[in-house]
């Protein structure tokens, strides 16, 4: 693989919590490569390191040893403040547990990285209309979260994360918290961003999830233990992927 | 007693996990209970030195006065004497009006009091060192020596001749130091002046040598103490003019020196109890979520809600009783200081009477059931499965508000967010800050009062002890109130910063900087002073002007502007360090601790 491709680089990462004897090596000498374009599942049990991965690869945490590129650029030595340009620009989070304002409607969750991005009101506005459209939420956009269901509300989660136009998106177990029809709207908008060339890295612990994405790393302990290569669109649909389609 | 045990043990155990938040309440209500028993002790402190003085010296019931030179002067006096109300009596005795001057040469208006060398029943000055009055030697009273700097061995310059101080005594015949003379030269009124006494051979040369003023005066002891006015009415026809001095008159002049002291002890113990409260709310509502889950495990577990509730507001209750005791011990130690600033008068105060501390007992339940009922209540109200599972009370929607700092740079943004998330605690915020712009504006406006000294004329080389001790009183309570105030700040910000943990630290994950963040939680605390310093000087003049003298003089407002933008600075500062601490903890713990 040609390395100049790839919008996400890691070579040697390593990440420890705690010290002395109560240590613990949540990633362990992983090295990984993420082309553009390319939709990248993470699995494993829970506590093998997946979301430590994942926040290291956006910068919320700093590894203990090793290095993180993102689109060419070293980010592990960076201070807080350019990592904090860096995620606005170049990356867009999907959390498990949505961490959407709860004071603020849809539309407004939406706007916010554009307008912590510095961009006008006017323009983040009309951005979140059309990402609140291309989710199928255009007519919720002025429903606060608590209003919304589970599914949706990873929705807005989903368009906040493509306010600025990220070069990845991160998402950490988006359908940890959705039942089975919610997890198949999310994982359509997966799929149509996939088809548009958009990279994403989506850790889980859902096969079905796994099941949809171009490629499927496999962690345990920390490490990789298997790197996958799959056909990306399941050929029996979505829908019959999480059994709603006969 | 299982329970009480139960109760006592949940609470110690509560007190040492959060000693910080203890610390707090423990010192707000000890500042806030310590003042107000110092206020209300004042004036029952003053009267009781009074009385204890009055007992030791034998103080008359009544000192009859003339400034008239007739000859009837002496007769008439003599006549009093004779009176039958009158069951003894001391004098008649020359009273001489002069300069006094020390070493120093600080000059000052002097009564000078022609007594025998050997003193009788009645006024019998009670001399605290030295000796009393003999030949060519002068005994002054112990306010105002203290005032002077002088003491045994000293000499001094009366009326432009040398006296040797031979002794220091304290009266009750006449008010505290400096309203000694009871009248002035002719019956007129009378400047700040000091006592002295010599032997009556003494005052006589001194009188007489340079023709000096003098007031002829006799003391009296009555049948019936009490029965002073109706013996005042009887004999106010006399051929001569007499004034009547009564010891419950110089009992109340004696207030006088504690006139500005009172209000400002008073109103200053209601701010700072105010700020005790807003301080204490502010950290107990940041652990409400926390409360409110440890109130749904002692349900699950088999709890009653009066048990959950004991221990709720034990833990407050406790401190604040502790803080009261520990309040009125530093307002004992505190009032002798405060209630005699002349050492006129001598004796014991005594301990905090039982209104008092009734007063501060109320002041520190009140402290403690106003910060804790809130969280009590709910932690109460909520049904156990939700308890355990609670989590910090979503804010209300405000779309204006979200509307209008979408508009704004992202630390207002950010800021105006926040403050919008805890109306309550923004108004509280307000409030503090009108408190200590309330303090400063007085502080000002008193320290821009034109204050007349005791010396000759007026002169500050003997400074006006009344305004000192007032001054001295209110740069304390300001200087406490402003602690607190410094303190409720910091609390404000780490409070609202925590219970924001998680917006903050999805607003760190797309893409706002520590930076940012950090000027928002700031900005977070300076929006709401900014309110708090519009209607904290004109309340500060308004309370001012209520609590001083008509002809008192407010501060420039361009001090007062001052004082405001200095306040508005202070608080940017105050909050930089934890707003700074808070924006750098770490983004992936905070999403993952709520997630969880």
């Amino acid at each position: 693989m040609n390395e100049s491709s790839a919008v996400v680089r890691v070579r040697g990462l390593v990440k420890e919590h705690g010290q002395g004897e109560s240590r613990v090596r949540a990633v362990d000498e992983v090295d990984l490569e993420v082309p553009e374009g390319q939709m990248l599942a993470v699995m494993g049990p829970s506590g093998c390191g997946k979301s430590t991965l994942l926040h290291l690869l956006g910068g919320l945490e700093r590894p203990t040893r090793g290095e993180v590129w993102l689109a060419g650029q070293r980010i592990d030595t960076l201070g807080e403040r350019a990592l904090a340009r860096m995620r606005r620009r170049s990356v867009g989070f999907v959390f498990q547990a949505f961490h959407l304002v709860e004071e603020l409607s849809a539309a407004e969750n939406v706007e916010l990285p554009a307008l912590l991005a510095g961009r006008s009101l006017r323009e983040a506005r009309r951005r979140a209309g059309v990402l609140l459209e291309r989710v199928g939420l255009a007519g919720r956009a002025r429903h606060l979260p608590s209003e919304l269901s589970g599914g949706q509300r990873q929705r807005v989660a989903i368009a906040r994360a493509l306010a600025n136009q990220p070069l990845v998106v991160l998402a950490d177990e988006p359908t940890g918290n959705l039942d089975s029809a919610a997890t198949l709207d999310v994982l359509r908008i997966f799929e149509e961003l996939r088809s548009a060339g958009q990279t994403l890295v989506i850790v889980t612990h859902d096969e079905r999830v796994a099941a949809t994405s171009d490629r499927l790393v496999s962690m345990r302990d920390g490490m990789f233990v298997d790197d996958t290569r799959l056909a990306g669109s399941h050929p029996r649909g979505l829908g019959g992927l999480i059994g709603l389609e006969g | 007693m299982g329970s009480l045990v139960l109760v006592v043990r949940l609470v110690l155990a509560d007190v040492r996990r959060h000693r910080a938040q203890a610390a707090m309440l423990l010192l707000a209500v000890t500042i806030a209970t310590a003042t107000l028993a110092l206020g209300l002790s004042l004036s029952g402190a003053s009267r009781t030195l009074y009385e204890q003085t009055r007992a030791a010296t034998a103080g008359p019931d009544v000192v009859a006065l003339s400034g008239d030179t007739s000859p009837a002067v002496t007769s008439a006096l003599s006549e009093l004497a004779e009176a039958p109300e009158v069951a003894g009596h001391h004098g008649p005795y020359r009273i001489v009006y002069a300069d006094l001057t020390t070493r120093g040469s600080v000059t000052s208006p002097v009564v000078v009091h022609g007594f025998a060398e050997k003193p009788g029943a009645l006024n019998r000055p009670l001399v605290t060192s030295g000796q009393w009055v003999r030949s060519g030697g002068a005994v002054l009273e112990r306010g105002f020596a203290t005032a002077l700097g002088v003491g045994v061995g000293d000499q001094v310059t009366i009326a432009g001749r040398p006296y040797p101080v031979v002794g220091i005594a304290v009266t009750a015949a006449t008010s505290i130091y400096p309203w000694a003379a009871q009248i002035g030269p002719g019956g007129g009124p009378s400047d700040y002046t000091g006592l002295a006494w010599m032997t009556r051979q003494d005052a006589r040369t001194l009188a007489s040598s340079q023709d000096r003023p003098v007031t002829t005066a006799v003391d009296l002891k009555l049948r019936d103490p009490a029965a002073t006015e109706a013996f005042r009415e009887a004999h106010r026809d006399s051929d001569v003019r007499i004034n009547f001095h009564s010891w419950q008159l110089n009992a109340e002049q004696d207030t006088v020196i504690l006139r500005g002291t009172q209000p400002i002890l008073v109103l200053g113990s209601w701010l700072l109890s105010f700020l005790a409260v807003t301080g204490v709310a502010a950290l107990a509502a940041g652990r409400a979520v926390q409360q409110t889950r440890r109130a749904g495990l002692l349900k699950a577990v088999g709890a009653t809600p009066g048990l959950i509730g004991a221990v709720l507001l034990t833990e407050y209750l406790a401190v604040a009783l502790l803080a009261d005791v520990l309040g009125l011990v530093i307002a004992r130690l505190t009032v002798p200081v405060v209630a005699s600033p002349t050492a006129s008068r001598i004796g014991d105060i005594g301990g905090p009477s039982g209104p008092v501390i009734a007063a501060t007992t109320l002041l520190a339940v009140a402290v403690a059931v106003l910060s804790a009922l809130r969280p009590t209540l709910r932690a109460l109200r909520t049904a156990t499965v939700t308890a355990l599972a609670d989590t910090a009370h979503r804010p209300r929607r405000r779309p204006w508000l979200a509307a209008l700092s979408a508009l704004l740079p992202t630390p207002f943004l950010l800021g105006l967010r926040l403050t919008a998330r805890r109306p309550g605690r923004a108004a509280l915020q307000a409030c503090s800050t009108a408190t200590t712009l309330i303090a400063l504006t007085g502080l000002l406006s008193l320290s821009a009062q034109p204050s007349r000294g005791y010396g000759l004329n007026g002169s500050s080389a003997l400074p006006n002890l009344r305004d000192e001790n007032a001054g001295h009183l209110l740069i304390a309570v300001s200087a406490l109130l402003i602690a607190l105030a410094v303190v409720n700040t910091i609390t404000f910000t780490w409070t609202t910063a925590m219970e924001a943990r998680t917006s903050m630290a999805i607003a760190r994950a797309l893409g706002a900087t520590p930076g940012q963040v950090s000027a928002g939680l700031s900005i977070a605390q300076l929006l709401p002073c900014l309110p708090g310093t519009v209607i904290g000087v004109p309340l500060g003049i308004g309370v001012f002007s209520a609590f001083s003298a008509r002809n008192a003089v407010l501060a420039p407002f361009s001090t007062m502007f001052i004082a405001a933008l200095a306040t508005l600075l202070v608080t940017v500062a105050l909050t930089a360090l934890p707003a700074r601490l808070a924006a750098r903890r770490s983004v992936a713990q905070a999403l993952s601790a709520e997630a969880a």
